[in-house]
């Protein structure tokens, strides 16, 4: 840290800047109109400088988190020299600094004493951006051209005049468009209140003052992460992961992670993964280094700071024509799928340098079902979509988490009765899977099962699952979780569906999910015998289970580890494996 | 009656402290702080009580009134001591306790323990029953299956039970059903039928309101037992009334029943007690700030108006009812005080980290080792170290008892802090303040700035035993002019339930569209809530005219999960579908500064009933007859208020004898606080015992 930097002073900047990103995410929440903004909580807020590097970011979506420097740099590629106070720009193209349709980018950029210092962003996932599909969201669509509006960086306003010709271009090709443009304008009123905030903080400690510390402050950042990653073994740690298929064509799609500690810097490579794939589950370049990023942050301390300090440590490259750096026209709006198995194989390379930081693959990412149609008897349509979330895997000296977001995202799940009240659908169960865990000292977390009986006359189904063929890994000798089924009917002549589909259903027809586990952490035979009797007398695994995978005999009343019998079965299968 | 003049007393529980104020009616006080005594509480409430009672030459018999905040129910909660509880549910819904709402506090942390349910596997039961969303049958209730379920719980030592079903907010036959098998069956244990406590749609919120209940009930009825019993032998034979978390009193009979609705008793008193002395102060917008040992918070008075929330969670011994975090902890949806907690008090511990960077607090020295300046074991720098240090504290506390080691607070903050930082040993104190003051500036914003309201316009009202302290720094860093130190901020909470009212609470859920409501079925649920609510006021002994209503309806657009409510006219027939969509948009508009032409859905009719308590304290002629401790002499010490301004030879007041008015730098000591007055800031004293600061002026 430089000599004339002040620690007291630098404290409060840095606090200064966190609390003007969570006044932006408040302000966000309170305007925003649609529903998958204002309670689901999807979108994000911003401060860089005026290089266009991050110095602040509101704890809200993950994975937005490393998508603003690619964004930015389109932003100053196009506009670096061209920009004037009440300027607004905004884009959403994956192809240019986005992520997929949805997610619309703005960018103000500030101004103060004359010259630029800052920019608020705000990131905002739409409810729809036109397209074939209502909500510019779905997995079967074949090319980018499908899927709705193509905004390359373009001024909403110039000089504080809106453009009106762009303005009454989105109101036309969305299906929404006084939610979409209600949100644009929540998105604005956030970047203002950046704005006011960010040049209040140049009024008080002056402009050459708060250049020094921004710079302090994104050293520090970068300070915090290469001291992390000092301590770590040099060396080159590999990991594949597959995504069960595409919708299309048989799987698996292999995600293949190399990540490389090189003294106090990291390179992480996906050559070797799957070439880019007919469905919309491409992920742009920028998605991929969000999850990328996610993954490495957790393994670097909570105090860590979001700034572009910390992305300095850290390279990010994936081939081109790749699934996850894919080529015009690929589909990639369903990319969150995509997105969760990198982080699953980010966390798998990163197993071999912190064995004790991460955790074995969680669920596999949150499975959707959708639900469109007629109330009974009536020309009233609904649509539901829900979503399943989700089990972590056995972490070093814990188990893993049951009923719990990926922590991809931060999602909450529908009440039953909310979602019955609202739908002409009943929810039959909604529980924990019994058995579904990966086995391990630690074990994984069970995966829920969801079960739904319409009771509309008709309806399509829409169902996004994965880790049905291949399931969520286990670390150190953990065995994998169960994989996710999806069953129709299962009381009646039950049929076995595949983990995506889109059908048709009738009144009282049943479709039950059961989603995977979380894999297991360490060798299952070490496990202590009074956690796993523990886990029978709650009915979480069965006795077969806990005979079978961690070699444990219960007494009779099923309550008390046999220890004698059970120390002799682990002997057997140890010298078995011997 | 005499009850206008009779004596009162309050008495708050907290962590460290018992606090009682005694109140003889005639406008003469006493008060009292004394060590807590957790293993059993009542002890330290009654030797209190039976003290303040001779300190103010009263007879037991002259008591018309005991108050009573208390923190049995948080406790329980906190380190789980509660009742071996069984739940028993909807077949296929075993797990909606356990799952919740599947959110994280943090993110980026995949060491995060969720907590454990308060309930465990297999002591959730299911039975097969069913009620549909339209509140229709579609599986009747198997009460051969209840039995067997309910006696197995009992036989493996289930203490409490708590019942929900899917549904039952609409039509609640099978739970009552159940309810009243499982007390035929099991004569003796603890029963909580979900509706009994929150008749409201969500399950998962619904479940754990009522699990808490159940793993509540048995500890705090047992409490209030003993408690009672104490009074009696004490010859206190005055009714006792429990502060509920909403900042209303109830009889402890009602604490008894339904716990759920106490947990955070006690701590919403004293901002109840603030709204009323702003109401006699005339300061109708308040920012209530309170600073205790480990935590400090804030909440808001707007218009004389206590901010308030309808649900909360418990967690980790810090309580939220932030929109953002509905992520693990015990949730209750009960009416709150909106109070933002953070971890930063008098005993928070300030460290380095390995970037550089300062911080200060979760981790509290708390009570023991304490600071290290209490010289009771503690080595590592806290907030009061550094108060100590700046010379903010004097070198004793607590009315004398307590001697501080200034020496030693100098040396933990200096090998600690100052060097690490390469600072002097005042600037690395200074810069702890900065730190701590930021942190709880953070709570200001979630209570103000979060809900759309700009602090600016507001008075910072402080109290609690470190408030008064860093009230001003606080005042400035929000830009904030004007702070006001009531008499006795170190007791004040106890003090502000001599301030309440007898509050009941009672909901019904009226799900469907606005336009779908029907007129007629509206006061005809008006007038059967209002009838339970005046058979309870009239067994707490409230005539009619001493009883207020009032009711509201509470409304979201389609497809929203959080509600909000319309207070309706009186009688009912005022309301119209076009006067609640109005009323509604208008309410919408100024929480979120837009409005929709989206369709409203009607989700609860909600009844707060009051019973006005006569002869409540109004803070109008409120004198301290007897403070403890002996006069100090005025006295002055150099006191450090920052770089810029450096140290200040600064006068020392016993707060008794301060009248009229003053310009900072000042401290006042009195035995339960210590107020500091920057340079710059103008001191004035209300006629009502209150201080207040001006901070508009020049720094001098």
């Amino acid at each position: 840290m430089a000599l004339e930097i002040d620690p007291i002073t630098f404290a409060v900047i840095k606090n200064g800047l966190d609390t003007i990103v969570d006044d932006m995410a408040y302000t966000v929440m309170r305007t925003a109109r649609s529903p998958i903004v204002r309670d689901v909580l999807d979108y994000s807020a911003t401060i860089c400088d005026a290089q266009g590097r991050i110095l602040a970011q509101a704890k809200t979506v993950a994975l937005h988190l490393g998508a603003v420097p690619d964004a930015m740099s389109v932003v100053m590629d196009e506009y670096g020299d061209d920009l004037v106070p009440g300027d607004v720009i905004i884009l959403n193209d994956p192809y240019a600094g986005g992520m997929h349709l949805p997610d619309i980018f703005m960018f103000k950029p500030i101004f103060h004493d004359g010259a630029l210092r800052g920019f608020s962003v705000v990131i905002a996932h739409h409810c729809d951006v036109g397209g074939r599909v209502p909500g510019s969201n779905a997995s079967d669509s074949t090319e980018i051209y499908q899927e709705g509006l193509r905004i390359p960086p373009l001024k909403l306003y110039a000089a504080g005049i809106p453009d009106r010709s762009l303005l009454a271009l989105i109101k036309k090709n969305v299906r929404l468009p006084d939610m979409v443009i209600g949100d644009l304008q929540a998105q604005l009123a956030t970047c203002n209140v950046g704005e006011r905030a960010f040049v209040n903080l140049f009024r008080k400690y002056g402009i050459d003052a708060l250049g020094q510390y921004f710079d302090a402050l994104l050293d520090y950042g970068e300070l915090l992460t290469r001291q992390a990653i000092r301590a770590w073994p040099n060396g080159r740690y590999q990991f594949t992961d597959y995504i069960d298929d595409d919708g299309f064509a048989p799987g698996p799609i292999p995600i293949v992670c190399v990540i490389e500690v090189q003294d106090d810097h990291l390179m992480v490579d996906f050559d070797g993964s799957s070439p880019q794939v007919k469905g919309a589950i491409n992920c742009t370049l920028s998605y991929t280094k969000s999850s990328t990023y996610l993954g490495i942050r957790c393994a670097l301390g909570r105090d860590v700071p979001n700034n572009a300090g910390v992305y300095r440590c850290i390279t990010i490259t994936a081939p081109e024509g790749s699934i996850l750096n894919p080529r015009l026209p690929a589909p990639v709006a369903a990319r969150a799928l995509t997105g969760y198995r990198v982080v699953d194989a980010v966390l798998g390379a990163m197993a071999g340098i912190v064995p004790d930081l991460v955790m074995a693959a969680g669920e596999g990412g949150n499975t959707v079902v959708c639900f469109g149609g007629y109330e009974a008897g009536s020309q009233t349509p609904f649509i539901l979509v829900d979503m399943i979330n989700g089990a972590w895997g056995g972490r070093a000296g814990k188990d893993g988490i049951e009923g719990v977001t990926n922590p991809s995202q931060n999602m909450s799940n529908m009440p039953v009765e909310t979602l019955e009240a609202r739908y002409p659908i009943r929810i039959e169960e909604y529980g924990l899977r019994e058995d579904s865990c990966g086995p391990g000292e630690h074990r994984g977390g069970l995966g829920l099962v969801r079960q739904y009986r319409l009771l509309a006359d008709e309806a399509v189904l829409q169902l996004r699952a994965d880790r049905a063929v291949n399931p969520p890994y286990g670390l150190f000798g953990g065995g994998p979780a169960a994989p996710s089924r999806n069953i129709l009917n299962p009381d009646g002549r039950a049929e076995e569906l595949p983990s995506k589909l889109t059908r048709t259903l009738h009144a009282g027809d049943v479709i039950r999910h059961e989603q995977a586990g979380g894999g297991g952490y360490g060798d299952p035979l070490r496990r202590d015998p009074d956690r796993v009797a523990a886990d029978v007398a709650n009915e979480k695994i069965s006795r077969d289970f806990a005979e079978r995978k961690f070699g444990v005999i219960l007494s009779p009343d099923g309550f008390q580890p046999d220890l004698a019998a059970s120390e002799a079965c682990r002997k057997r299968r140890r010298d078995a494996v011997e | 009656m005499e009850l206008e003049n009779g004596a009162r007393i309050g008495v708050d529980i907290g962590g460290t402290f018992t606090d009682l104020v005694l109140s003889d009616g005639r406008g003469r006080t006493w008060f009292d702080k004394r060590a807590s005594t957790p293993a059993k509480p009542e002890i330290a409430v009654l030797d209190g009580i039976a003290g303040l009672l001779q300190k103010a030459g009263l007879r037991p018999g002259d008591l018309l009134e005991v108050l009573h905040g208390t923190t049995v129910g948080s406790n329980t909660l906190l380190q789980k001591s509660g009742a071996c509880t069984g739940l028993i549910t909807t077949r296929g819904f075993r797990d909606v306790l356990e799952i919740g709402r599947v959110r994280t506090p943090d993110m980026f942390d995949l060491q995060w323990d969720k907590p454990v349910p308060l309930v465990p596997r297999r002591l959730r039961r299911v039975v097969s029953e069913r009620i549909a969303a339209d509140g229709g049958i579609v599986r009747p209730l198997d009460e051969g299956e209840l039995r067997i379920v309910g006696r197995e719980l009992a036989a493996a030592g289930v203490e409490s039970i708590a019942i929900c079903f899917i549904n039952s907010f609409r039509n609640p036959a099978h739970e009552r059903r159940a309810e009243a098998v499982l007390r035929e069956c099991l004569p003796g244990l603890a029963i909580t039928a979900s509706v009994s406590v929150l008749a409201e749609m969500r399950e998962y919120e619904r479940t754990s309101t009522a699990v808490v209940n159940a793993y509540v009930q048995p500890v705090l009825q047992s409490y209030l037992r003993r408690l009672g019993e104490g009074l009696l032998a004490l010859g206190v034979t005055a009714p006792l009334l429990v502060s509920d978390s909403n900042g209303g009193l109830a009889a402890a009979r009602t604490a008894q029943e339904k716990p759920v609705f106490f947990i955070s008793s006690g701590r919403s008193a004293g901002v109840v007690g603030a709204a009323r002395l702003g109401q006699a102060a005339g300061e109708d917008n308040l920012v209530v700030f309170d600073m205790g040992g480990t935590t400090a918070s804030a909440s808001l008075v707007q218009n004389g108006e206590i901010s308030r929330a309808s649900e909360y969670e418990f967690r980790d011994g810090m309580s939220a009812p932030a929109r953002f975090i509905k992520a693990g902890g015990y949730m209750m949806r009960v009416p709150t005080v909106d109070v933002a907690e953070v971890g930063s008090g008098g005993g928070s511990i300030a460290w380095i980290d390995d970037g550089g960077l300062l911080h200060v607090g979760p981790v509290s020295a708390g009570a023991d080792p304490g600071p290290a300046c209490y010289g009771q074991g503690g080595d590592r720098p806290t907030v009061s170290d550094a108060n100590v240090v700046l010379g903010y504290l004097p070198d004793r506390l607590a009315g004398g008892e307590l001697h501080l080691d200034v020496d030693k607070a100098r040396l933990v903050i200096d090998r600690d802090l100052a060097q690490p930082l390469g600072l002097s040993v005042e600037d690395a104190a200074y810069g702890v303040r900065e730190v701590a003051n930021a942190n709880m500036a953070r709570a200001f914003r979630a209570v103000s700035i979060e809900r759309g309201i700009d602090p600016r316009d507001f008075t910072l009202a402080a109290f609690g035993g470190s408030g008064p302290a860093h009230a001003c720094d606080l005042a400035s860093s929000l830009d904030i002019t004007r702070v006001m130190l009531p008499m006795m901020p170190g007791v004040f909470t106890a003090l502000g339930m001599l301030t309440g009212d007898v509050e009941r609470h009672f909901v019904t859920a009226m799900p469907g569209r606005l336009d779908d409501l029907d007129m007629g079925e509206l006061t005809g649920a008006v007038a059967s809530l209002r009838a339970l609510a005046e058979a309870a006021l009239r067994d707490e002994n409230f005539a009619a005219e001493q009883m207020r209503f009032a009711f509201s309806l509470e409304l979201c657009f389609d497809g929203q999960n959080s509600e909000l409510p319309v207070l309706l006219p009186d009688p009912v027939s005022g309301a119209s579908h076009s006067w609640l969509r109005q009323q509604f948009h208008a309410a919408y508009e100024a929480m979120y500064q837009y409005v929709a032409d989206d369709v409203v859905e009607v989700v609860n009719l909600r009844l707060l009933a009051r019973g006005v308590r006569p002869g409540k304290l109004d803070f109008q002629s409120l004198t301290v007859t007897d403070t403890g401790g002996d006069q100090r002499e005025s006295d002055d010490r150099r006191v450090y208020f920052g770089r810029d301004l450096g140290w200040r030879q600064t006068p020392i007041l016993d707060r008794r004898k301060f009248a009229g008015d003053a310009s900072g730098p000042l401290i006042l000591e009195s035995a339960d606080s210590t107020v500091v007055v920057p340079p710059g800031g103008r001191l004035t004293g209300d006629g009502l015992g209150n201080l207040l600061i001006d901070l508009t002026g020049e720094i001098g």
